[in-house]
């Protein structure tokens, strides 16, 4: 393929502003791309980073208006212009998110190949060795069947490769990648980046990154822009910038990836425990969750580490008795056997055990005032009157760090989307302790957070653990993570704990081979700040 | 990873009709500026915007307005129009026989060939329409919503069976069945009611039963569970208000619908007795005079079929706007659907 590298992609005065209000979202944003150079755009979601990208593309939403020009080849263009709307998938191509949504889920991956290729102008008789060059650029094995595949039958990993060689297709010699790794495992989402990088480096392209994740893009990128608010706050040389931050919010936001070590606590009675616990869903070939024994006492956090598919959330799910196939196995809560309990029966237990989501907005219900939705164990239980329910909310909300009178305005009449992620993730912990559980499970409870949220979060837990002796289950795949809060490590592969111990021992002194890979997949940025 | 859940908390946002009051932003407490997912992207209107109610009428297309005013003004016709005349409806007046519409005596719109006043007997008719047209549709709403949402939510076996029970009464010939309930019993208001009701009911549970089925699985919906909440009170707390905008747009439909099957039953003559008599049973009369006075099929026809495209283009506006149906195959068609939300917008100062 003959892909020559261009002189640069510049920026100037880019806005972004709602049509008709002319609020300025973003901006004025100025930055420059050389060829073959790698920039990060990173910030915490909400700071402009998405917006930036679409603007580039020229695929902003009727709603928003953006100004400013664009430098290509020499040439300036006016963002929006129709001359711009002509480079996109010809000069500039995007690397999406979400690889699953961009496919198209009824083409196989050659079709999809092959009508790239053809916008490209390539003939029709290259066009299915081109097809193969291009997997084969994007690392893909058995290219000739992998043509035939869907997009469903492909790994995460592989469905973003298959992205890329779209863009590849494209000749473009600009490559706009929105958070390409972020819904991926980070093993898999290191290796993506690792190919970026090759692609930059062997086809001189010009790639502009766009991530929350810095240690990440301190791996691949020469520079970085810090996005905060809409504004850029700082702009430089990823090493010069990682080392001596000059823009306080920089620092900010470098501090919030350095996680403290869980102090360990002296463990209490034993609380929990599983023994042999299984779960195979309907028609499927194997167990989801192979016979797995796990201890959790009083005052201590276990963390369950593995990637997505690894069965953890499925452990989760099976002791806090909310899967809807039967599971083999025992599960004791302070020597009662809740297993053996009906729904009806097992209503009373569940006052004991609290439990946080992932998706702090999906976790509460956006009908729900906040009142209502941290009181609603409360509610469930019968336990006081609506006037003690709502004391209850309030003492519950200073409890998790949330100010119940901010600005003057009652918080607990609020609803949920008036919230960020973090304060939403903070309600969820509220009324997981509204009932003064015993056991909180945390099933990936900071994984949807930015690092600043995250700390804060995970600070919370550490705090609720000792200042209340609760028994965490912290399910996560963030190793980082993990390291934050949990006493001991349980590690988890396909459906089996692979490795348990102290978390010391497990992080520093690993044992199995997957752990030692886990461990491995860490952006070493991290590794020389933390 | 998180942001894979973010189209379907949208989705959930999007379905609510009835905003929740509105309110400043809340300042951030030591949290930086995360933002809230913004809908912008979209286009269409989401709760998770601060929409307030008023806002939510203003961004609805003109047609659904003018279809809102059209019907307002069609029933406060229906209510207050009898009194303005001096001729009850079915009084003949037999001074004036098959009369032409005229100004220049009180029969404003004619009269048919007993001499009862058209334009009262119509405005009687389309107040037993749109009556029929609103009970018909709250008893369908009541049994479709719940029905559908129990069905979704509880999954399963019961779910199977549920939907079976509908595949079976959307198998019956309804209208046979209904003209031989109308035949057997007298034929009264409620009766008419209950059965158009419990003939319209079976599509919108079958649309609420899927979106009940995804919110099944919805984290809140989880957590309630894990909170030990019965399903009774996630039905109640969870599912249904989720649910309520969803089946509030496709009732609007819902009541073309019934108007439509009262209008026919009422054209077979098996309506309500003479001499109360809905739009159809006028149109019916209305035929047979279509030489001597056609003015008495004109004006029912008028008023019906104003009702009707009324409803219809209510019903189509609110589906637009709210985004029920549309979102998730425009999603999955856009290749380059955005993926990331974008810094939020400031909200709409109340």
């Amino acid at each position: 393929m003959n892909l020559t590298p261009f002189p640069m992609l510049g920026v100037g005065d880019m806005r972004v502003s709602v049509a008709g209000t002319g609020t300025n979202l973003l901006g004025p944003l100025d930055l420059d791309l050389a060829a073959g150079e790698c920039l990060a755009v990173v910030g915490e979601s909400g700071a402009g980073k998405s917006l930036a990208t679409l603007a580039l593309l020229g695929l902003l939403p009727a709603s928003l208006h953006a100004s400013g020009s664009l430098r290509i080849d020499g040439r300036a263009i006016a963002l929006g212009s129709r001359e711009h709307i002509a480079l996109r998938g010809r000069t500039i191509a995007w690397v999406p998110q979400d690889a699953l949504a961009a496919l198209h889920p009824l083409r196989s991956i050659g079709a999809q190949l092959r009508e790239t290729l053809r916008h490209a102008g390539v003939a029709r008789t290259t066009i299915d060795a081109d097809a193969l060059a291009l997997l084969d650029r994007v690392e893909l094995p058995a290219a000739q069947d992998l043509l035939a595949r869907y997009p469903h039958e492909l790994s995460g990993g592989q469905r973003q490769r298959v992205c890329i060689a779209l863009a590849l297709a494209t000749r473009s010699r600009c490559l706009l990648a929105d958070e390409p790794t972020s819904a991926l495992d980070p093993r898999v989402g290191r290796d993506i980046l690792t190919l970026l990088d090759s692609l930059r480096r062997d086809l001189g392209l010009a790639l502009l990154l766009v991530s929350h994740d810095l240690p990440l893009v301190a791996t691949i990128a020469q520079r970085v822009l810090v996005l905060h608010k809409g504004l850029c706050v700082e702009t430089g040389a990823t090493a010069q910038v990682f080392a001596a931050p000059a823009a306080p919010y920089t620092r900010e936001l470098l501090a919030a990836e350095r996680l403290p070590t869980a102090a360990h606590a002296q463990a209490g009675a034993l609380l929990l425990s599983a023994r042999d616990l299984a779960v195979r869903y309907p028609h499927a070939q194997r167990d989801a969750l192979a016979p797995t024994t796990i201890d959790l006492h009083r005052g201590e956090c276990l963390a369950l580490l593995g990637e997505s598919g690894s069965g953890k959330s499925t452990l989760a799910r099976a002791v806090l008795r909310l899967l809807r196939t039967p599971t083999r196995g025992r599960i004791a809560l302070d020597g009662i056997d809740i297993g053996a309990h009906g729904a009806r029966a097992l209503r009373p237990l569940r006052r004991r055990i609290g439990v946080v989501f992932q998706d702090p907005h999906a976790s509460l219900d956006p009908h729900m005032s906040i009142a209502r939705i941290i009181a609603e164990p409360l509610r469930i239980h019968a336990i006081g009157d609506a006037m003690q329910q709502r004391a209850r909310a309030t003492e519950l909300l200073r409890i998790v760090g949330l100010d119940p009178d901010t600005s003057g305005g009652a918080c607990l009449d609020r609803y949920p989307h008036q919230f960020s992620g973090g304060q939403c993730q903070r309600i969820a912990i509220a009324r997981a302790l509204a009932t003064d559980p015993e056991l909180l499970v945390c099933d990936e409870a900071v994984s949807a957070l930015d690092a600043r949220s995250r700390a804060a979060i995970l600070q919370l837990l550490a705090r609720l653990k000792t200042e209340r002796g609760l028994a965490l289950l912290f399910i996560t795949h963030d190793v980082d993570a993990a390291r934050a809060l949990a006493d001991r490590i349980a590690v988890m592969h396909d459906g089996a704990i692979v490795e348990t111990g102290s978390a010391s021992d497990v992080l520093s002194a690993p044992h199995h081979p997957y752990t030692r890979a886990l461990l491995a997949a860490r952006p070493p940025a991290l590794l020389a700040t933390g | 990873m998180g942001r894979l859940f973010n189209g379907t908390a949208h989705m959930i946002r999007g379905l609510a009709l009835i905003d929740p009051p509105l309110r400043g932003p809340l300042p951030l407490a030591g949290e930086g500026d995360i933002g809230r997912p913004s809908n912008i992207f979209e286009g269409r209107i989401y709760r998770g915007d601060d929409v307030a109610m008023t806002s939510f009428l203003r961004r609805l297309p003109r047609s659904a307005l003018a279809s809102i005013g059209v019907l307002a003004a069609l029933a406060l016709l229906a209510v207050v129009g009898p009194w303005l005349s001096p001729y009850a409806p079915e009084h003949p007046d037999w001074n004036a026989l098959s009369a032409a519409p005229s100004l220049a005596h009180a029969h404003w719109l004619g009269t048919d060939a007993i001499g009862r006043d058209t334009f009262v007997r119509a405005l009687y008719g389309l107040r037993l329409s749109l009556l029929l047209g609103f009970g018909a549709t709250a008893i369908a709403l009541a049994i479709g919503l719940s029905y559908g949402a129990s069905a979704g939510y509880l999954g399963g076996r019961s779910e199977r069976l549920m939907m079976r029970g509908l595949d079976v009464l959307s198998a019956l010939p309804f209208l046979l069945i209904v003209i031989l309930l109308l035949t057997l019993f007298d034929r009264s208001l409620p009766l008419l009611l209950i059965a158009i009701g419990g003939y319209v009911w079976i599509d919108l549970a079958r649309v609420v039963r899927a979106e009940a089925a995804r919110l099944r699985d919805q984290p809140f919906v989880l957590a309630a569970r894990a909170a030990g909440a019965s399903t009774a009170q996630i039905l109640r707390w969870h599912i249904v208000p989720n649910l309520l905008g969803l089946a509030l747009v496709y009732a609007s439909l819902l009541a073309s619908q019934a108007i439509l099957v009262e209008s026919f039953l009422g054209f077979l003559g098996l309506s309500i007795d003479e001499p109360s008599a809905g739009l159809g049973t006028l149109l019916q009369e209305g035929t047979q005079e279509l030489d001597s006075a056609p003015w008495t099929l004109l004006v029912p026809a008028i008023l019906l079929v104003a009702t009707l495209a009324c409803f219809q283009q209510l019903g189509d506006a609110l589906r637009d706007g709210l985004d029920v149906r549309g979102a998730e195959t425009e999603r999955g068609s856009g290749a380059l659907a955005p993926t990331e939300p974008a810094a939020k917008p400031p909200p709409v100062s109340a």
